[in-house]
């Protein structure tokens, strides 16, 4: 009875935060809302230094520093800064390479996280705008053009941009495509709402003067790029997000790689949640405190609690099945009686929620690459990512719990 | 494409509300269809009920007319085991749900019961009287979880009547309050030791199994087997 009624309630919070977004989605569609971006004349165009931070990332830097010196954007305006955090491969050597073009400078420390390698960059620049590009993504031509007139406005201290897969070499990294235009549509309309809480390591920028009024970035739970986001929130400022600024990211291909990286993410942001804790539920914080924060914490909690249920009710069939077998009475006969199709309301809420997902899918495809039609891996990503993530999800918590810490690689 | 928007993060109770009457809908709708079907499926079982009474009630008065027709007339107009089996899944399957009217399922099943004992004396009276030999089998269980082995005992009648679709499985809720079922009872003289057999006039107490009961009757040797299995089921937990 109580499991059943958490079931509808975790059922009705996940229900009505997807539709929340939605309304907000088609809201903004039927307003119109005014583009952000105006033309701005090259010699108006404000600094920007690009950090990429890297340890061991000797496979993938090269890649990510031409993409970077691709971009279109002013040679004199431009800095492109490889942070080595003490790599012991050879990413110092690659990134030295890079170092006649005038716009590279590469620094080499010993190792200290990320936080750290972002922090010397900001010391040894004048940049107006500061942003990071993990060493395992590349940027389009003209991602850094679409994201810097987003500045113009002065209350925005940060712009987000729009994360695709890289490669899509097996099921799963498949399943993460589908995964990452879903994060496509929540990052625009958490945008939308004044509501973003976490600035991806892959393009993210920053005015450099606000995160030097802040403090720079700390260390934070091996997600720096939510703790600075909560930084940022707090502050007062807000954070945009540009879908057209496309960067392609490398995206795990194994699942131990997989889970590695999520319980890392998700062991973060419980951490942070627990360090931003006054913000959760708190008003003052509009959107974001009262129904972001809370949601993205019951989404945990409800994540684990279906994963349960389902194992529990696999038990159960499991259960019965064993009591056929010991009945002596064999394999049961297949047949079909409509009578007997599923049509409890749990039934047809799951049907609704998945229902929700495919169109949240959609309006990511349409906000990220401007189709409609969501891509052809979505039902491999419906039917069984949802029993993927509550696997990270309990590694997560129980490591939050026991503080157990977790690490990059 | 989609600008890229900030707007302030202020709350706007007109979003909340409306996402919130959408989300209220979804559930309202997800229950009203679900207790629709719900209802459709007990209206499915009355009217199969129904029409099993009438089948009843016209097979009594053929018998009373005996000498005008043939036993070969009425044989063919005795309601089929599957047709009992399939209805008492239905009913088990209606009160597992747990969900709709289960006063209404109770009284369905209460004259399931009561269809069952009318068959199951009609038959006997026709194997007597037309010299037929049905094989009957009472089931006697409860589902108020004091019967651990009921379960299964239903998974093994449920698997010989898909074998022998000729073999008559009766069960009954050996708690329901039905007049003509605790008279049943008394007169097998069935206590509530259940999982409990009738076979044969004798009763049998705990499970058992296939080939217990291929033991215990020989007579299901003289039915024919099926061919291909019939959607009969009565596990009754």
């Amino acid at each position: 009875m109580i499991g059943s009624a958490a079931t509808y309630v975790f059922l009705f919070i996940s229900l009505f935060f997807e539709v929340f977004l939605l309304v907000v989605f088609l809201e903004r569609r039927i307003t119109r809302v005014e583009a952000q971006s105006a033309p701005v004349r090259t010699s108006e165009l404000p600094t920007v230094c690009i950090v990429v931070p890297c340890f061991n990332e000797a496979r993938t830097l090269e890649a990510t520093v031409h993409s970077l010196l691709a971009l279109h954007y002013p040679g004199e305006k431009l800095e492109i800064a490889i942070i080595d955090d003490g790599s012991t491969d050879d990413t110092l050597k690659i990134a030295r390479r890079f170092e006649s073009d005038a716009r590279v400078k590469v620094f080499s420390k010993e190792n200290g996280g990320k936080h750290t390698a972002m922090n010397l960059a900001l010391a040894h620049t004048q940049a107006e705008l500061i942003g990071c590009l993990d060493a395992d993504s590349v940027v389009a031509p003209d991602a850094l053009m679409q994201v810097v007139p987003i500045f113009n406005n002065p209350k925005i201290a940060a712009v987000t941009p729009g994360i695709h897969v890289r490669e899509q070499k097996n099921i799963l990294q498949r399943m993460q495509h589908v995964e990452y235009r879903l994060s496509i549509f929540n990052r625009f309309m958490l945008a939308a709402i004044g509501s973003v809480f976490i600035t991806p390591g892959p393009f993210s920028f920053f005015r450099a003067s606000v995160v030097r009024e802040l403090g720079a970035w700390r260390y934070a739970h091996s997600t720096e790029d939510m703790e600075m986001a909560l930084r940022i929130q707090l502050a007062g400022h807000l954070i945009a997000n540009q879908p057209q600024a496309v960067v392609h990211t490398n995206t795990p291909s194994t699942l131990r790689g997989l889970f590695r990286q999520r319980v890392r993410w998700t062991y973060g942001w419980l951490r942070n949640a627990v360090d931003y804790r006054f913000m959760l539920g708190n008003k003052r914080f509009g959107n974001l405190g009262l129904i972001v924060l809370p949601t993205a914490i019951i989404s945990v909690g409800a994540g684990i609690f279906f994963f349960l249920r389902i194992l529990w009710n696999l038990g159960d069939t499991i259960s019965h099945a064993i009591l056929r077998y010991e009945s002596g009475a064999g394999f049961p006969h297949v047949s079909f009686n409509a009578f007997y199709l599923p049509t409890s309301a749990l039934w047809f809420l799951v049907w609704a929620s998945i229902a929700m997902i495919l169109a949240l899918i959609c309006a990511g495809s349409l906000i990220g690459t401007g189709k409609r039609l969501p891509p052809a891996s979505t039902p491999l990503f419906l039917l069984f990512y949802s029993f993927l993530v509550p696997l990270w999800l309990i590694a997560a918590v129980f490591r939050a719990t026991f503080k157990t810490g977790v690490r990059w690689r | 494409m989609e600008d890229p928007v900030v707007n302030t993060r202020g709350l706007r109770w007109s979003t909340y509300l409306i996402a919130f009457g959408i989300t209220a809908l979804i559930f309202a709708t997800a229950f009203y269809v679900s207790n629709y079907f719900n209802n459709q499926r007990v209206v499915d079982v009355r009217n199969t009920e129904d029409s099993m009474s009438t089948d009843i009630l016209s097979l009594e008065t053929q018998f009373d007319l005996l000498t005008e027709h043939s036993c070969g007339d009425i044989a063919e107009n005795t309601i089929l085991p599957s047709e009992l089996t399939s209805l008492g899944s239905q009913l088990s399957y209606l009160e597992a749900q747990g969900s709709g009217n289960q006063q209404e399922v109770e009284s369905l099943k209460s004259l399931y019961s009561v269809l069952e004992i009318k068959d199951y004396l009609l038959m006997q009276q026709l194997a007597t009287k037309c010299n037929l030999k049905p094989v009957f089998i009472l089931y006697f269980y409860s589902n108020q979880g004091d019967c651990s082995d009921c379960e299964k005992q239903g998974y093994a009648l449920t698997s010989l009547s898909e074998t022998y679709p000729q073999l008559r499985v009766y069960s009954f809720d050996y708690n329901l309050n039905v007049g003509a079922l605790q008279t049943l009872i008394s007169i097998d003289d069935v206590d509530d030791n259940l999982p409990a057999l009738v076979i044969n006039g004798k009763v049998y107490y705990g499970f058992k199994s296939v080939d217990d009961i291929q033991k215990i009757l020989p007579q299901l040797s003289t039915l024919q087997k099926s061919a291909t299995s019939t959607a009969a089921t009565s596990t009754k937990k």
